[in-house]
């Protein structure tokens, strides 16, 4: 009886997966594209997120609760919280993403060479996680950590380049490039991170390890 | 609990039954000092009703002031070795053991060993509460000392009521001593029968099925009653409630068709077992 719980549970890690790797795609685009015609239906992936989110927390509880699940039942449970947590904070990075083109805008000026250069990375390793947790192949799951440092070393250059242009035009009138891309840059490494605790999560269903805090 | 329990050890001890002297093997005991801690040692255990195989090669120690739980679907050999660990299996017409169990120093199948002396450091509870229909609930917990020659009355009492109070039923009973002890319910009658055992001073609890018979509050107070009691006694439970495996057990066996398939800590072997039989069984799959 438990299998359809379970069932039910990983439907339900499929859509947030689903509408949480569309919500950063479109959320980027808005960036290259300087546009915000995505901007409603990303804040309305972003709520639903979060409502599915309870779903599964409810879920997850009824199941523990009725089916004292063990083993590997209970490991995926256990993952499927932290992994649906995950998915409400892409929806929500897709968000401020999304939020800072709107704040800042228009940014056709801008030069989006590294945020363009970081995201192809971060998006890559969020859809390796994605794939590790469908098929629950935690064999996947070095390519994320390996391109996470890739995503660390980019941030900070990143940084430092910025922290550059601003010391030597400290009258530069405007500093909106510098401030969103500073901003997308942060919310990028942060689906990075949240990339790798879904690898996390993959790699505790498979063999019971908890990875080591990051 | 604890104040009660702290009564029953600290309470009258028995010193004129019988014990055993027999000097264990050598190397048996040598292997033994390097294992502090074990209180039973369980080597190349094979046990047959007739031709039937029920235990193949049980390899297994259990450790001292631990409760271990046996589990694994039905025929699969828990009992059997419950009943071989405490000389029982051998009463069955047809049956035989090989194999070396170690309590302590004592090799309780060596020749020299006194089957009553080993059934005596180990008590025994079974599925069903089986107190002593024609007995009063104080006779019950003081049958074991009379038979075993104790005759001052004033230690048999001073013994039945720590043994009460140590099963956790002397508030329950003490106004009823004289009742028949199968007059009170069935979660009493098993800690009666937990009581009769405790009288007897035991090292080692073995439980088959405890609480089988018993509604959940009942059950619940046994359970609670087997934590407390590993403070002092070394227990193993066989059930078929993972859950209850679970909550009461420091390590957990799983058996299956006879043979020891996985041990350890319980929590390892809930949360993330090694071998995919155990996952199967523990999960509901099969059993």
């Amino acid at each position: 009886m438990i299998d359809l719980g379970l069932n039910k549970l990983s439907s339900i890690i499929g859509d947030m997966s689903n509408i949480a790797t569309d919500s950063v795609i479109k959320a980027i685009d808005a960036y290259k594209e300087d546009s915000q015609k995505a901007t409603k239906e990303i804040f309305e992936s972003s709520a639903k997120l979060r409502f599915l989110q309870d779903e599964v927390s409810e879920l997850t509880i009824e199941l523990i609760a009725r089916f004292q699940p063990v083993a590997t039942d209970l490991r995926y449970i256990k993952s499927c919280m932290e992994i649906s947590y995950g998915f409400s904070r892409l929806g929500r990075y897709a968000y401020d993403i999304i939020d800072a083109v709107d704040i800042f805008g228009p940014l056709k000026l801008c030069n989006k060479s590294s945020v363009i250069l970081m995201s192809e990375t971060v998006l890559d390793m969020m859809n390796t996680g994605v794939s590790a947790l469908r098929l629950l192949d935690n064999s996947l799951t070095n390519k994320i950590y390996e391109k996470e440092n890739v995503v660390d070393i980019l941030y900070r250059k990143s940084l430092r380049d910025f922290a550059k242009i601003v010391n030597l035009n400290n009258e530069y009138p405007d500093n909106r490039c510098n401030i969103s891309s500073t901003l997308i840059l942060k919310y990028l490494e942060r689906i990075s991170d949240h990339a790798c605790y879904i690898a996390d999560c993959v790699n505790y269903i498979k063999t019971g390890q908890s990875s080591p805090r990051r | 609990m604890d104040n009660i329990l702290k009564t029953y050890m600290g309470g009258k001890k028995i010193d004129n039954l019988p014990s055993n002297n027999v000097p264990s093997p050598k190397n048996k005991s040598s292997i033994l000092s390097k294992n502090e801690g074990i209180k039973l040692s369980i080597s190349s255990l094979n046990a047959w009703f007739g031709t039937k195989h029920a235990l193949k090669n049980i390899d297994i120690d259990f450790k001292e002031n631990c409760i271990t739980a046996l589990i694994g679907p039905s025929g699969c050999g828990k009992t059997t070795l419950l009943r071989c660990i405490n000389r029982m299996h051998e009463m069955t017409p047809g049956a035989s053991v090989k194999g070396q169990i170690i309590l302590d120093d004592l090799d309780i199948y060596n020749k020299g060993s006194d089957p009553v002396i080993v059934k005596r450091r180990m008590g025994m509870v079974f599925q069903k509460p089986n107190p002593f229909p024609t007995m009063s609930i104080y006779d019950n917990v003081a049958s074991g000392l009379k038979l075993n020659g104790v005759k001052d009355k004033s230690l048999i009492k001073d013994i039945v009521q720590e043994s009460l109070q140590g099963a956790g039923l002397w508030d329950e009973v003490k106004n009823d001593l004289n009742k028949p002890g199968i007059s009170i319910s069935g979660g009493q009658q098993q800690r009666l029968c937990i009581a009769r055992a405790l009288a007897m001073q035991p090292e080692i609890l073995l439980m088959d099925e405890p609480t089988s018979a018993l509604d959940p509050i009942a059950s619940s107070k046994i359970e609670e009653l087997i934590s407390d009691l590993k403070e002092h006694l070394t227990v193993i439970i066989v059930t078929h409630n993972m859950q209850q495996a679970a909550r009461v057990s420091d390590h957990t066996a799983f058996m299956y068709l006879g043979e020891l398939v996985e041990y350890g800590p319980t929590a390892q072997i809930f949360k993330n077992p090694q071998k995919d039989l155990t996952e199967r069984y523990i999960s509901g799959k099969f059993g």
